[in-house]
């Protein structure tokens, strides 16, 4: 049984995030919340030659919080962070392969806007 | 069915199953034709209007608060006061009655299973006036523990209030107030007591000579009323000691350049023109209340508890968090589902047209105490449930479990 929102590859990543984990000694280290619903992330980042060399995150939440930052920390790495900077909301909730509902717009962009509010 | 076709929302969502009673209750069509009929034959402001709309509309209005007294069977229609719901009830009685009294080192006694209304405003007199809060601890099996806190070690003379939920919002708990509440006020004469009633009052009679109280309060939306208004409780004499907390209109006695004198209880507590409509809808609710027997209620709501509590808990993989006995539970069912955030499994429960609530449910202390950090699944049921809608709850909860394969 597949569900539009709930695709294998959302529980794939949901089951097996990518880039999950702490980097031992990085650049920096972000913390964020959803405070609605309780979703916490915490993300640690390497910056080298002005691109985010590395990208690791932990965190409680929904499906769609870790699968949306698993995929997103997929995207970013090895990219420039003036590149980064100029991502936008949008542009990261069509980098998902589902459709996110309203409902959940503040689940699938923790990650992004922890990232962004640091970058 | 006996009770469903009362409310006219099932009519307009034939396959929905709402199962958030808890967080509001649906309305039935005498609720919704007696604001209607306000609008449209009654409306008028009230309080010194002489002309017979006028008079008409504070009939309604006064009318509700002695159904409202009678109800809850208080001594007086005067001892009602309308609020804008339970938070608003409590956060008055803190601000105009504890912040006054309350000395540093006084302790107030809540519980681990406290809504957040009932603990914040508590925190704020903490912060203010260096007061101690002790939580009655949850038991294994989901009751509060007042062997603990008689055993607790307190300076009797210190604890000036006991504030508790008359039944858990998330657990289902009723918390056997009647018994207890007597020991309570023997072991500390110093306390006052303040009871939520918010979970219980559309379920449950809630009898205020019968739970020796001080103050209670609770919300219209919750039994079957208007929502943005509800009802502080207190007797006579705390009312007469408390100062109001809006001052303006409605609320005086007489006003001049340099001085003002208040009405007494109840205008002093009601500054402002008030819900008028929503007012008079609760009054329609406590008829409907009333013509039901609120012990049919409980006896009918019994049978879906018993049903739930058969299935329910024994689902492999659902971590149910609430009494097994049906005795002194509501129709109130919390659970997580394996592994899933309660978040995805009621977005999935949404495809059947399953309505639950999923988080902390403003408890985010018991949530601790669960070790449940991302909240539960609730179901809360009210008297137009069915046992088919546990059976399609329990259908749904099968769908999470094979689309997260858990």
């Amino acid at each position: 049984m597949e569900d539009p929102l709930y695709r294998e590859i959302i529980l794939e990543h949901w089951q097996n995030p990518q880039n999950y984990g702490t980097i031992k000694s990085p650049d920096f280290k972000i913390e964020g919340s959803n405070p609605t619903c309780g979703d916490k992330i915490t993300i640690t980042v390497k910056i080298g030659a002005g691109k985010i060399s590395d990208i690791k995150f932990t965190s409680e939440g929904c499906a769609i919080s870790k699968a949306s930052a698993s995929l997103l920390t997929e995207k970013v790495k090895g990219m420039k962070l003036k590149d980064v900077r100029k991502l936008t909301e949008i542009s990261a909730l069509k980098a998902l392969p589902i459709e996110i509902t309203p409902a959940r717009h503040n689940c699938a962009l923790l990650m992004f806007r922890t990232i962004k509010e640091k970058l | 069915m006996l009770y469903k076709k009362d409310f006219p929302i099932f009519k307009n969502n034939k396959q929905m199953v709402y199962l958030d009673s808890a967080a509001t209750s649906q309305k039935p069509q005498v609720v919704v034709d007696a604001v209607n009929d306000f609008y449209t034959k009654n409306n008028s402001n009230i309080h010194r209007g002489l002309y017979d709309l006028a008079q008409r509309a504070e009939d309604l209005y006064e009318g509700t608060r002695k159904k409202v007294a009678e109800f809850i069977n208080a001594d007086s229609k005067n001892e009602i006061i309308f609020t804008g719901n339970t938070t608003e009830s409590i956060n008055l009685v803190t601000l105009r009655y504890f912040e006054k009294v309350l000395k540093k080192g006084d302790i107030v006694v809540i519980s681990e299973m406290e809504h957040h209304s009932n603990i914040v405003p508590w925190l704020r007199l903490k912060e203010k006036l260096d007061i101690k809060i002790y939580y009655i601890p949850v038991t294994k099996d989901f009751l509060l523990d007042f062997d603990k806190l008689l055993k607790a070690g307190l300076d009797f003379k210190k604890v000036k209030l006991i504030s508790l939920t008359h039944a858990s919002n998330v657990l289902g708990t009723i918390n056997p107030l009647e018994e207890i509440i007597p020991k309570l006020k023997s072991k500390f004469p110093n306390a006052k007591v303040l009871i939520d009633a918010a979970q219980s009052i559309p379920h449950i009679k809630v009898d205020v000579v019968n739970l020796q109280c001080d103050f209670l309060a609770f919300s219209s939306h919750k039994m079957f009323g208007p929502s943005g208004l509800g009802v502080l409780w207190a007797k006579t004499k705390l009312l007469n000691d408390m100062d109001p907390l809006f001052l303006g209109g409605h609320m005086i006695e007489t006003v001049t350049k340099q001085k003002a004198t208040f009405a007494s209880s109840p205008q002093k507590f009601e500054a402002g023109t008030g819900k008028l409509e929503a007012v008079v809808g609760l009054g329609a609710a406590i008829d409907y209340i009333n013509s039901l027997n609120i012990k049919n209620v409980q006896k009918y709501e019994d049978k879906l508890t018993k049903y739930a509590l058969s299935k329910l808990p024994k689902i492999k993989n659902v971590q149910f968090y609430g009494s097994l006995s049906p005795k002194y539970r509501l129709p109130v069912f919390s659970f997580n589902i394996g592994s899933v955030h309660p978040h995805d499994a009621s977005e999935i429960l949404n495809r059947k047209q399953i309505s639950v609530r999923a988080g902390h449910h403003c408890n985010q202390v018991l949530m601790e105490i669960l070790n449940s950090p991302s909240g539960t699944i609730r179901a809360s049921l009210s008297i137009y449930n069915t046992i088919d809608d546990i059976d399609k709850l329990i259908e749904g909860i099968n769908m999470v479990k094979k689309i997260f394969k858990n």
